[in-house]
């Protein structure tokens, strides 16, 4: 019979000493300060190369085949579509397109000849140059010359030497619309998703990464409880062993409450981290909220109403799986080997996302639903990538599956943890665990 | 009334035989001491009456009926191998194990701070543990486990490591227990200590439950016929001294003839004119009892 009253008590300490303790508040606070700084390390070069990136470039071109027409050096920004063409565009209601052009830092400046192209580039006044020869039309050949170092934005270059190219080839044979689609054939796409049952869904880029990002936040998120919170229950326990409480516990209550409370306790520590760092992520990107309400998202509502629950049952069957395995250990790092089988069975899930993906409703996916340590997370994804395919009867099954499972893996880990709590020394073999498993109550 | 009986207790670990059909009462309201040898399976009895471990034949009866896990939170027990939550501080401890006997974090915690007074460290409610001295620690664990008022408390050897001002203060604890009608089992190698406190023992070796019963009558039930006489002048030759030993200082060891009792021998000798001062029975102390015991099985 178990008694809330002794898990009360236990969750109850154990969860204080574990938020008293510095390292957890170290954790806790430095962590997204660690991870800002880190980002803010990472972020300091490539916010360097984006500023570079925004300083104009200047480009040679040498017009042997007669077909740019330039007069002078090109302004940033309109460097790419001839005045006329730009013209002609706003004419026939094509401003988008102009403005994407607008957005290019590239110039061009006209040479008379190669040998002056030359000189320029190797004096650096160029960041490279292109030769058109006589017969570009025919040929459609340009000749590129670059530093003898790294040049990156050549390439870049090039894609705006083409559109320049193409304007002017156009100027004044098209109409401005088809001017406009041949420069920029797919301007803006649409995207929409049709379900099995034909109905029509927004399929856009956005769309697609809220459903991946919910089952995959769930599974992420569930790693990291499983691994951290199963960290502060070993240390837990071999603090125990260490400290020769572990009788007196056991004189006061089973194993079973003990194990409860300690998974009710530490695994509330551990949740409350995650929460913090959470909490502080959104706060972070509380930008975003406003972006998801006016794009109008399909939000997979099933999948986040069932991800709460879903996480504490497949929390409680793997933390008192890892608990009990882990006690056996005669120390911090034999007990974190022997539960390693436990977090690397969570990520299953995580290591054959892509089949999943791509088969949501498949065969594997329908099974390993019923299979309580994939169960939770087999249905986040499912809810989320295809709710109307996913029955109901199918999570009820998972949930009662996960269920049934618990009760399991709570007798199994109290008695491991029994075994584990009263073997001091070295780590009781296999044969010496069952004996032990029959004897005690 | 008994409040505890053990009713043919065996455990085996594999072919290593601890207990070995063991069964015995003990009284409510007695100190009683559980002695044996390192081994003799003290500890998986004790363990046992704790529900930590199966007994794989036998029964237990506490408070008069089969025990129960429900019972737990009317025992109270500081095992030999203990120790404290170190990075927590004294009273936070003492208000778990409170805590975990059934009583309210409120009252465990008012508790835990009138124990640390009794136990002459009300000053160091707020430190961690593992500030203390080896002697401080080992009355917070004390005060850890009466603090709850157990009716049955088992106490394996309590007063290890303690100075002789806490060892009294500890027997004082238990005498009080004994007072207010609470049963406490002393589990010790401390002899003195059986003699001083308990009122009744019961000795294991290897397994089996070799002596019990009220400690006098263990004590007289394992002592030679012998008295010690303090007398002015010389002590006759009687008939019922079958050996006079002299000690020196006017006192003499006196075994008796065969069936005499010692009241006799006291009569005849102020007849006979000898000035006595005084004349104890001599009793066997526990310890020559426990060290006959455990010879006497190894041979």
């Amino acid at each position: 019979m178990i008694r809330w009253t002794k898990i009360k008590a236990i969750a109850t300490f154990e969860f204080l000493a574990a938020v008293k303790r510095p390292g957890y508040l170290i954790t806790t606070f430095g962590m997204p300060l660690f991870m800002a700084a880190y980002a803010g390390i990472v972020a300091l070069p490539a916010y360097y190369a984006e500023k570079k990136d925004r300083e104009p470039s200047r480009f040679g071109v040498v017009d042997q085949a007669g077909i740019l027409r330039m007069t002078g050096e090109s302004q940033p920004g309109t460097a790419s579509v001839p005045e006329e063409v730009q013209r002609a565009l706003e004419a026939a209601g094509q401003r988008a397109a102009i403005d994407r052009f607008m957005q290019s830092t590239i110039t061009f400046r006209p040479f008379a000849d190669e040998a002056a192209a030359r000189a320029a580039l190797a004096g650096r006044e160029v960041k490279g140059y292109f030769v058109l020869p006589p017969d570009y039309l025919a040929s459609g050949r340009i000749d590129v010359y670059e530093p003898d170092t790294v040049n990156v934005s050549m390439s870049d270059a090039r894609g705006e030497l083409g559109t320049l190219i193409r304007g002017q080839l156009l100027n004044g044979r098209v109409d401005g619309q088809t001017a406009a689609r041949v420069l920029m054939p797919v301007q803006t796409t649409r995207a929409f998703a049709v379900t099995r049952a034909g109905a029509v869904k927004d399929g856009g880029k956005m769309a697609t990464i809220v459903r991946l990002v919910v089952p995959i936040a769930f599974m992420v998120l569930f790693l990291m409880s499983i691994l951290m919170t199963s960290g502060y229950l070993m240390q837990g326990t071999a603090i125990e062993k260490e400290n020769k409480v572990v009788e007196v516990l056991l004189s006061s209550a089973n194993p079973d409450e003990i194990l409860a409370g300690k998974l009710i306790g530490l695994g509330g520590a551990g949740l409350m981290q995650i929460a913090v760092w959470f909490s502080i992520v959104l706060v972070g990107m509380v930008g975003i909220v406003p972006m998801l309400l006016t794009s109008r998202l399909d939000i997979p509502w099933a999948a986040l109403g069932l991800a709460l629950p879903l996480f504490m049952l497949a929390f409680l069957f793997f933390g008192s799986l890892m608990l009990g395995t882990g006690s056996l250990g005669s120390n911090m790092r034999e007990a974190q080997q022997l539960a390693m089988i436990w977090s690397l069975t969570a990520a299953l899930p995580l290591i054959t996302m892509g089949l999943l993906i791509k088969e949501p409703h498949g065969m594997v996916a329908r099974v390993l639903t019923f299979v309580p340590f994939t169960a939770g997370p087999l249905v986040m994804l499912r809810a989320s990538l295809d709710p109307s395919s996913l029955a109901w009867w199918e999570v009820v099954g998972a949930i009662g599956a996960l269920s049934a499972s618990i009760w399991v893996a709570l007798r199994m880990g109290a008695r491991l943890f029994r075994i584990g709590l009263l073997s001091a020394g070295a780590r009781p073999s296999l044969r010496e665990v069952f004996r032990q498993a029959r004897a005690s109550p | 009334m008994t409040i505890l009986a053990f009713e043919g207790l065996s455990k085996n670990y594999g072919a290593n035989p601890a207990l070995r059909d063991v069964s015995f009462d003990v009284p409510s309201g007695e100190i009683f001491g559980l002695l044996g040898p390192n081994g003799a399976g003290k500890s998986t009895l004790i363990r046992i009456l704790m529900d930590i471990i199966r007994p794989d034949a036998g029964t237990v009866r506490v408070f008069g009926e089969p025990r129960r896990r429900e019972h737990l939170d009317r025992l109270g027990y500081l095992p030999e191998e203990r120790g404290l939550y170190t990075k927590q501080t004294v009273a936070d401890v003492m208000t778990y194990f409170g805590s975990l006997k059934g009583l309210t974090r409120g009252e465990a915690r008012r508790r835990a701070l009138e124990w640390l007074d009794r136990v002459e460290l009300a000053n160091v409610a707020g430190w961690k543990i593992n500030r203390l001295s080896k002697g401080m620690s080992q009355k917070v664990q004390i005060a850890s486990v009466l603090l709850s008022d157990p009716e049955l408390c088992v106490l394996d050897e309590p007063t290890t490591g303690l100075d002789p001002v806490n060892v009294r203060l500890v027997q004082d604890l238990l005498m009080e227990r004994r007072k207010n009608g609470r049963t406490t089992i002393l589990s010790t190698h401390q002899m003195n200590q059986v003699e001083a406190l308990c009122d009744r023992v019961a000795l294991i070796n290897k397994g089996r439950l070799m002596v019990y019963g009220e400690v006098g009558e263990v004590r007289r039930r394992y002592s030679l016929p012998e008295v010690r006489v303090r007398a002015r002048g010389a002590i006759p030759p009687l008939p019922l001294i079958a050996e006079a030993v002299h000690e020196g200082d006017s006192t003499w060891r006196l075994r008796l003839a065969d069936g005499t009792p010692p009241s006799d021998l006291l009569a005849a000798l102020v007849r006979a004119g000898a000035a006595v001062e005084r004349f104890d029975p001599l009793l066997a102390p526990i310890e020559d009892i426990f060290l006959r015991v455990v010879r006497e099985e190894r041979a």
